[in-house]
């Protein structure tokens, strides 16, 4: 993470050999989408990004949808990655992230918060972005609208733009890929344009 | 050469509680007991090893009321006038401002310990000798720490690190070094090999800790010190006195006849804390546990060892007992976030009733010392991630914290929690892959089921992979279907959909599972995975492509 922004200053928000959003260290990103929009396909990559590094990541699953077996087959460390399932309790979910971004060392914290984003007030957002900013920690969150308003450096939006099916005859047997794009809702500095991307199933 | 060291901590009963209390170190101290059925109570310069201090008892084996008597004082108290043996009223008309604790056995057995640990950590070889009394074999020990004033110098360093005073002696017999301790008034005392008769020829003969009618025999016969001991004829001696004034004779040579016996330590060491009240409040609780803990860190900080469990017995005022069991995910000798996760634990499992007593057992190990290498990125703090881990397993669950792990199945979701334990190479797995040549093999079935995901993709493959949002446990629905392919599912209508990706499992067993997977697109955009159970012909909706 450190390699990506360095090259394009304090706020890097892109990698440039992955052509995505990358969260950014000591600083709060959201993304948010509808259903099927990619989001948690952008965070598994985040995880693998972080892994690859050989650095620590931790998530925080409000609704314990994380699949490990599809995180693994993407290339994400599994060992590296403190996985935190919260039962649905998004109370419970936000304060084990509050927990996890005062522990200096872990190089992104993942918040997922499925469908139902809480409401979050300002106080705690700005507690939580400080909090981040002192020990230097990526906060990822994740979910289907923004929490933390303008305490997040870089707020994207995913969309779904196609589906590809795959098979043998005229009825396909397989989902193939699926091609999303990114659109910026906010960032404190002028953030790149990211092309699409296509998922692989 | 010198042969044996031999480590002594005088009035040892006030030094325990000293320890136990490091504010009373400036006061006159003495210890209380209801009784003291041992004639050896309190003799000057002899250690209080074996007391036995059991209430006395009336004929008919009940308890009788009994006056507070001294059993132990402190130098500060001695200077005073308070010696043992004295009621509590008499030793406070000596000494007025005299502050008494009760014997606590808890403080006395631990500080035995911690003498005796602390004396290990300088040579392999030690041998109890009571409380406050360790002999040390000090063979060899020149090489590593100097001459015998030096090693000297280390007890007495080591024991001071665990909140005792102590003075050495050093010699060829156990006999002479202990004599040298108890007789002389230098932190370290050094008998030179040859010169044990002249050194030892002062030394009041109290040292010897003889039976009390052999030392009322030679009170009677007018020796006084070892040398006039020593100058008896043998035989003589062995005629009026027998086998026991043959003994006797030999230790004012500095002879010792008894074989070494050496002392290893417990797999758990203990500290503990008697209280006067019960306490019923977590915070307070807190307090103890900390002094307590601080002990027990200080014992194994003098020894260069860390815990990597930690038991806590908490004695109740309803006369039973808590305890709780406590695994640390990493071996530490801090005592903040030892306390921290005891608190947490007793939070989760508090007592049932007030708590009288607080004993703290940790398991010593030896730590290997290692640096991260220059290019390793960092992690987290294996002591803010103990603390961290621990406050997550309070507020979450231990079952729902940890690193997942893939299960050798094909059964779909197949996966179990390991504690959180990230790896600590240096190099970091895709590093590792990337000087790998195709034609080296493929890394061991232990390395992980990222390193078998690298094998089976390549990695532009797997780095836009998309991810499915699992529904745990999957939910039923229903599915209204156009031939085999789903048409609607929970009135909600089917845009597109491919399949059936048949897998099954298991068949062998009582858990087989088989099961067509359906990827669909419903009308309001999602896109989802449906599976239908083969085996019991039920739809469920497996997760959603996000």
């Amino acid at each position: 993470m450190d390699d990506a922004t360095a090259g394009e200053g304090a706020l890097g928000t892109g990698d440039p050999t992955t052509k995505r959003p990358v969260p950014i260290r000591g600083e709060i990103t959201e993304i948010v989408g509808g259903p099927s929009s990619g989001r948690t396909s952008h965070l598994v990559a985040c995880l693998r990004y972080v892994a690859s590094r050989g650095e620590t990541a931790a998530l925080v699953d409000t609704e314990e949808v994380f699949d490990p077996g599809l995180a693994s087959r993407a290339g994400v460390d599994l060992r590296r990655l403190l996985w935190v399932r919260c039962g649905g309790h998004r109370d419970v979910a936000l304060r084990a992230a509050d927990m996890l971004v005062r522990c200096p060392g872990f190089a992104l914290v993942a918040l997922d918060l499925g469908e139902r984003v809480p409401r979050l007030s300002t106080t705690l957002a700005f507690r939580l972005k400080f909090a981040v900013r002192r020990t230097d920690v990526a906060l990822l969150i994740i979910g289907r609208r923004r929490l933390t308003g303008s305490s997040a450096a870089l707020a994207i939006e995913t969309l779904r733009e196609g589906i590809e099916w795959a098979g043998p005859g005229a009825a396909p047997t397989r989902l193939a890929r699926v091609r999303t794009t990114t659109r910026v809702l906010r960032s404190r500095r002028a953030a790149p344009g990211w092309p699409p991307l296509w998922w692989s199933a | 050469m010198s042969r044996f060291g031999c480590v002594l901590v005088e009035h040892f009963d006030a030094a325990a509680v000293e320890r136990c209390e490091p504010a009373l170190r400036e006061c006159s101290l003495a210890i209380l007991s209801p009784s003291m059925d041992s004639p050896n109570v309190g003799r000057e310069g002899a250690p209080t090893a074996d007391k036995k201090r059991a209430p006395t008892a009336d004929k008919t084996g009940a308890p009788t009321a009994k006056m507070m008597m001294v059993l132990e004082a402190n130098a500060e108290a001695r200077e005073q006038g308070v010696r043992p043996g004295m009621t509590e009223p008499e030793a406070r008309a000596r000494c007025p401002m005299l502050v008494t604790r009760p014997w606590v056995e808890e403080y006395v057995v631990a500080a035995r310990h911690a003498l005796l640990e602390a004396a290990l950590a300088v040579s392999p070889r030690i041998e109890d000798g009571g409380a406050g009394l360790v002999y040390v074999d000090t063979v060899g020990l020149e090489r590593l720490i100097g001459d015998p004033p030096s090693i000297g110098r280390r007890l007495v360093h080591q024991a001071r690190a665990i909140g005792l005073t102590a003075r050495v002696g050093l010699a060829v017999s156990r006999t002479g070094a202990r004599v040298a301790a108890a007789s002389a008034s230098a932190p370290v005392t050094v008998i030179p090999p040859g010169r044990e008769r002249a050194g030892l020829a002062k030394a009041p003969l109290a040292v010897l800790d003889l039976a009390p009618d052999l030392a009322a025999t030679l009170a009677r016969w007018g020796v006084r010190t070892l040398g006039e001991l020593a100058a008896l004829p043998r035989e003589g001696l062995a005629t009026r006195l027998g086998p026991a004034g043959l003994r006797a004779h030999d230790l004012a040579l500095g002879l010792d006849h008894d074989p070494f016996r050496p002392w290893t330590p417990p797999p758990f060491w203990e500290e503990a804390q008697g209280l006067e009240w019960g306490i019923d409040s977590l915070g307070v609780l807190a307090l103890v546990l900390e002094t307590v803990l601080e002990r027990l860190c200080q014992r194994l900080a003098a020894v260069a060892l860390a815990a990597d469990a930690l038991e806590v017995r908490l004695g109740l005022a309803s006369g039973g007992h808590h305890a709780r069991d406590v695994s640390l995910a990493y071996p530490m000798g801090e005592v903040k976030p030892m306390l921290g996760l005891l608190v947490l634990d007793l939070e989760a499992h508090p007592p049932q009733a007030p708590v009288t007593r607080v004993a703290v057992s940790a398991h010593p190990i030896r730590t290997q010392a290692g640096q991260g290498g220059l290019w390793q990125p960092p992690a987290p703090a294996p002591r803010d991630l103990v603390s961290v881990l621990a406050r997550l397993a309070a507020l979450v669950g231990a079952d729902n914290l940890g690193s997942p792990t893939l299960v050798d199945s094909h059964r779909p979701d197949a996966f179990t929690m390991l504690a959180f334990s990230p790896p600590t190479e240096s190099e970091p797995p895709d590093r590792r892959w990337r000087g790998r040549s195709l034609r080296q093999d493929p890394p061991a079935p232990g390395d992980q089921a990222s390193a078998l995901a690298d094998t089976r993709d390549p990695p532009g493959e797997r780095e836009h992979r998309l991810a499915l949002r699992r529904i745990r446990p999957a939910r039923r629905v229903d599915v209204g279907t156009a031939g085999e392919r789903p048409a609607h599912v929970d009135a909600r209508r089917v845009v597109a959909c491919a399949g059936p990706w048949r897998a099954s499992g298991e068949w062998w067993d009582t858990e087989a599972w088989a099961r067509d997977e359906w990827d669909v697109v419903l009308g309001d955009g999602a896109l989802c995975r449906l599976v239908r159970d083969r085996l019991t012909g039920h739809w469920f909706l497996d997760g959603l492509y996000d």
